[in-house]
């Protein structure tokens, strides 16, 4: 199935813009994050810490709908979802 | 205060009169002709709604400069500008309140010089402090709306506080490199910065190019606008999301968490919040 995974901002320049994944049903939407963002160690670390969570600023997005990322581990991702993975940006 | 004739018909004569209705003449001669073309959109109410009002702006730096020019051009009547720093050199890329000439001079002191040469019919409050816990309240005072032109999240998160607080709403920008995000909060009818943003992210020398901070402090300024004059639909609920890079804007919905700990049932006693707050400072715009 196909997933089309979007990071924002400082994600955006590390990982990339608009990234199509052609995932396994059940795929956990966390693994998905993960699998993406491993592409490139310095956005994997950015969006998760050493042991593998996501780091407690990421704002993680379902559909345009806010998905805590405590949950991320146990939702599945389904065709067509749209995830957005963003960082809020600081400078003022 | 001065008076008009304001003709009208009187329903138990069925007759022209003119009764005498105290109408307070806010505009000069001058301002009329300022503000000539934005009173075609909105007339003398809308500008005198925006000459009534006042806008605390927290910050002087790359969104606080953009954000009080335009405010101030537009005719705020009254503008609160606050912030502790010194303009460096290496805030000129940017914060184009500030030039050469003030390196080293208090960020204020050259706001207020700038705001009164650019509209002298309005008033620049400006107030050289660092913005906490303890007296952010008081320098918010009766404000009509807060723009948010700050550097750092734990600011931010007392500036909410005191909008949810005072019931006054909060105009939110930010901004790193090409990338920027806005919203308006409208305590009690949207989601908190709280509620969006329960995390700050680490604190950095944030890389940024000065069209970021003037495009995300335009969409402030136009939704400081049209909150004041009552028109069009705000950035209420909606986080716009700015990519310079590919120069697309977007939009995510947002919703207002129960539990969140500004506005929802995990919120705090005063007391608790001020001991998490601590001493907050505005921190330096590098």
């Amino acid at each position: 199935m196909t997933v089309r995974i979007r990071f924002f901002a400082r994600f955006r320049e590390l990982l990339g813009t608009d990234i199509v994944v052609d995932a396994p049903k059940n795929k956990g939407l966390s693994d998905l994050v993960k699998d993406v963002a491993g592409k490139n160690q310095e956005g994997y670390d950015a969006i998760f810490d050493e042991k593998g969570a996501f780091r407690e600023y990421v704002i993680l997005m379902q559909n345009g709908k806010r998905v805590e990322t405590s949950d991320a581990p146990a939702i599945r991702v389904a065709e067509g979802d749209e995830i957005a993975v963003f960082p809020p940006v600081a400078g003022g | 205060m001065s008076t008009v004739k304001i003709p009208c018909v009187s329903s138990r004569a069925g007759t022209l009169v003119f009764p005498i209705i105290p109408v307070k003449q806010m505009l000069s001669r001058r301002e009329r002709e300022r503000y000539k073309r934005q009173m075609m959109l909105f007339g003398d109410e809308g500008q005198e709604r925006l000459k009534k009002a006042n806008i605390f702006i927290a910050g002087a730096g790359g969104l606080g400069s953009p954000v009080s020019i335009y405010l101030a051009v537009a005719g705020v009547g009254t503008l609160t500008v606050v912030d502790k720093d010194v303009v460096e050199q290496t805030n000129l890329n940017r914060q184009i309140l500030h030039c050469d000439r003030d390196i080293g001079r208090k960020k204020v002191v050259s706001a207020e010089e700038k705001l009164h040469a650019i509209n002298p019919d309005i008033t620049v409050k400006v107030i050289d402090t660092t913005i906490d816990e303890s007296n952010c309240a008081q320098l918010v005072g009766r404000a009509d709306g807060i723009v948010d032109a700050m550097d750092n999240y734990p600011t931010r998160y007392l500036l909410n506080d005191i909008a949810l607080e005072k019931k006054i709403p909060l105009f939110h920008g930010a901004i790193r490199g090409f990338y920027g995000q806005a919203t308006t909060i409208i305590p009690g009818k949207t989601a908190c910065l709280r509620c969006i943003f329960p995390s700050a992210p680490p604190k950095e020398v944030f890389p940024v190019i000065g069209v970021t901070p003037g495009f995300i402090g335009m969409i402030q300024v136009n939704e400081v606008l049209r909150y004041l004059l009552g028109t069009g639909e705000l950035l209420a609920n909606r986080l716009l999301i700015w990519d310079g890079m590919t120069a697309h804007a977007e939009e995510i919905a947002v919703v207002r968490n129960p539990a969140c700990i500004s506005c929802g049932t995990g919120h705090i006693s005063k007391d608790t919040t001020a001991v998490k707050a601590k001493k907050i400072t505005t921190g330096k715009k590098k």
